[in-house]
């Protein structure tokens, strides 16, 4: 029985697209392992959407038509993934988004075969949010924004102001920054931020992106004057070294040390099979495959309607325990997380991860919007 | 004055890095009339190769692997040159879109298979380090390398098109190639030189931007996009263009990050059109003949 991972290997978001792949695998072995699902062996076919819409569209299609792939495992881009998703509509195929997770992929684009086991653009600032109106404890503060220019980076500095709004931070926004994603010249980008100095700036970036920031910003001493609230996960910390900007506030969708005992396990295993600690993208994609074989279970079947039906408003046992697929948009019901970054190494871990006691849960029901 | 002075040093550093790399890509077409959409490749190979010899040395090491990179990259171009180029000189520009382009995702693949997905890090040299004040303004102090790289690049390039004989064989080869190889140059040799030249200019950039970025697959596509605009602005061919390009795409990006932030990656573009609606060869390009 094959699934398909339809996501980006190529390019700036290679490493991302790689790291979903290991998560997905993963699972996907240790499915194997337990002798399948419902008796099949199950088999990975992988597409590389270069992240363009139109090949991804193209790979969907392949992957269902020519691989016959009975689910579809989502890319890194929402933009993507909206293209995806209509793909998945059309041949009734669920598509489980694990990267990719701007909250129009629940509502605008979604169909019942579209299913979202990641915090949302809506979820995602809203936390961080949460976090910045109790750390400026009603205090006037400056904010300025750093998104890159697409969909997502939008959505979720739009969602970040609207969160501020509706906690009624007293906050005066400075400065917003759009470069392209995959730029790495930032310095005209950069310096604007630089003139105006904010106390906090919200940047949606991730990836290569964000460590080249991170690398530009240090050398206007910018960490110096300025907070910095970002999603920064394993990869982006090991690339850094020691460029890690301890105090950096941290808004994470998957920090498996903060998630408890449960996914201990998972990174172990993978620790011993990549010779690395397992990033967010890993451990999402291992859920997303998790998700999947749940609903595969409880339908009986492999029929993708039957699966999308049997999944929505599921609770699903997975490595970072019961997650709920909420009935009205399929949007798992989890948490993110936020922590400040620290430049000493992690006495669990090894590595520098957050400053002991910093980490902050915010729950489903406080950063969802209701359907 | 003190965003003033971040503009300006922000327009020269980012102008600096396009010019070297435009530089190259324009001196290859000028001479060969060849559109090398593999120029980002030579870039992203500098840089990778800069990684793997400076590794995060601070010191000295950092402009031995900048030669290095350099050098290794003008070599690996040598082989591209002859074991493809050679070959479709001849041909249309369609031809040597399709070729070079083929090239860039040979390249890119070979990369990632020797580099890795990951993203890899290389620090400034020491002496440059950390940042400058000036005027209540602070930035980058490399950004002053990239300022100074790019004027030597310039002049280096001036003196070597108007003071030596390989610079003045170069220029005959753009007016007129057939008289040229009639005097006893050996045209191939030529070629081989020039898009040697260009590609060791990518690489050279490639290295020094490096400590600003991160070095990753993708650098490639992302650069060849710009340094076309680049050249295009300043006209095809031309070294001075190239540089007036640069300056124009520093000043448009960092203009837009200004007045319209979610609107300032089209600026470039904008930029490109304009000039091209008035005039087609660009600002300092002459008309193909």
């Amino acid at each position: 029985m094959t699934v398909g991972l339809a996501t980006t290997l190529s390019g700036s978001l290679a490493q991302l697209g790689q790291d979903a792949e290991r998560g997905v695998e993963l699972a996907i072995a240790d499915l194997n392992a337990k002798g399948g699902v419902l008796g099949k062996q199950v088999k990975l076919a992988t597409e590389d959407n270069q992240v363009t819409p139109a090949t991804g569209t193209a790979n969907a299609r392949s992957l269902v038509l020519q691989h016959k792939a009975v689910a579809l495992f989502g890319p890194i881009s929402s933009a993507v993934a909206a293209a995806e998703q209509t793909v998945a509509a059309q041949y009734k195929v669920p598509l489980i988004d694990f990267m990719a997770n701007d909250a129009g992929l629940q509502t605008k684009t979604f169909s019942k075969y579209s299913l979202q086991v990641v915090p949302n653009t809506t979820m995602e600032p809203r936390a961080a949010a949460d976090y910045l109106a109790t750390k400026s404890a009603g205090k006037p503060i400056t904010i300025g924004t750093f998104a890159p220019d697409y969909s997502f980076g939008h959505d979720s500095v739009s969602g970040f102001i609207d969160a501020l709004n509706a906690l009624h931070v007293n906050y005066k926004l400075v400065n917003q920054q759009y470069p392209p994603l995959g730029e790495t010249n930032i310095a005209p980008f950069l310096s604007k931020l630089v003139a105006v100095a904010p106390d906090y700036v919200y940047n949606a970036q991730y990836g290569n992106d964000l460590v080249t920031f991170t690398k530009q910003a240090q050398k206007y001493n910018f960490f110096d004057k300025t907070t910095v609230i970002a999603m920064y996960g394993v990869q982006e910390l090991g690339e850094l070294g020691d460029q890690i900007p301890a105090g950096t506030i941290d808004f994470n969708r998957a920090p498996f040390w903060v998630m408890g005992d449960t996914v201990t396990p998972f990174v172990n295993e993978y620790k011993a099979k990549y010779g690395q600690l397992p990033p967010e993208w890993s451990l999402l994609g291992y859920t997303a495959v998790q998700t999947w074989a749940a609903g595969a279970k409880k339908a009986g079947d492999f029929d993708g309607t039957k699966v999308a039906d049997a999944l929505s408003g599921a609770t699903i046992p997975t490595i970072r325990g019961n997650i709920t697929l909420r009935s009205c948009d399929n949007q798992a019901e989890i948490p993110e997380y936020v922590g400040v970054l620290t430049d000493t190494p992690d006495q669990k871990y090894g590595v520098p991860l957050w400053q002991p006691g910093s980490a902050f849960t915010a729950p489903f029901d406080k950063i969802s919007t209701s359907c | 004055m003190r965003t003033l002075i971040l503009d300006v040093v922000g327009i020269l550093a980012t102008a600096g890095s396009l010019f070297i790399v435009s530089s190259g890509l324009t001196l290859v077409f000028g001479a060969m009339r060849l559109i090398n959409v593999a120029h980002g490749s030579f870039y992203m190979l500098g840089a990778f190769v800069m990684t793997t010899v400076a590794a995060n040395s601070a010191g000295a090491r950092f402009w031995v692997a900048v030669a290095a990179a350099t050098v290794v990259v003008a070599v690996l171009s040598v082989v591209v040159e002859v074991s493809v180029m050679r070959r479709i000189y001849a041909s249309d520009h369609l031809t040597h879109l399709l070729a070079t382009f083929a090239v860039s995702l040979i390249v890119a693949d070979l990369a990632l298979r020797v580099w890795g997905s990951g993203g890899r890090s290389v620090r400034e040299p020491s002496v440059a380090t950390g940042a400058v004040s000036l005027g209540g303004a602070t930035f980058p102090a490399y950004d002053l390398v990239l300022i100074a790289a790019a004027f030597a690049v310039g002049l280096g390039l001036w003196l070597l098109l108007t003071r030596t004989p390989f610079g003045w064989r170069i220029r005959a080869a753009v007016d007129d190639p057939e008289l040229l190889s009639c005097t006893g140059t050996r045209l191939s040799l030529l070629r081989t030189g020039v898009f040697m030249l260009g590609a060791a200019l990518a690489a050279f950039a490639g290295a020094l931007v490096s400590p600003q970025v991160t070095v990753a697959p993708g650098m490639d596509t992302a650069i060849i996009v710009s340094a076309f605009i680049v050249a295009v602005i300043g006209g095809l061919g031309s070294i001075p263009g190239a540089a007036l390009g640069a300056l124009i795409i520093g000043v448009a990006e960092t203009l837009g990050a200004s007045y319209a932030p979610s609107w300032s990656s089209s600026f470039m573009y904008l930029a490109m059109i304009a000039v091209l609606v008035m005039l087609p060869s660009g600002l300092l390009g002459r008309a193909e003949r």
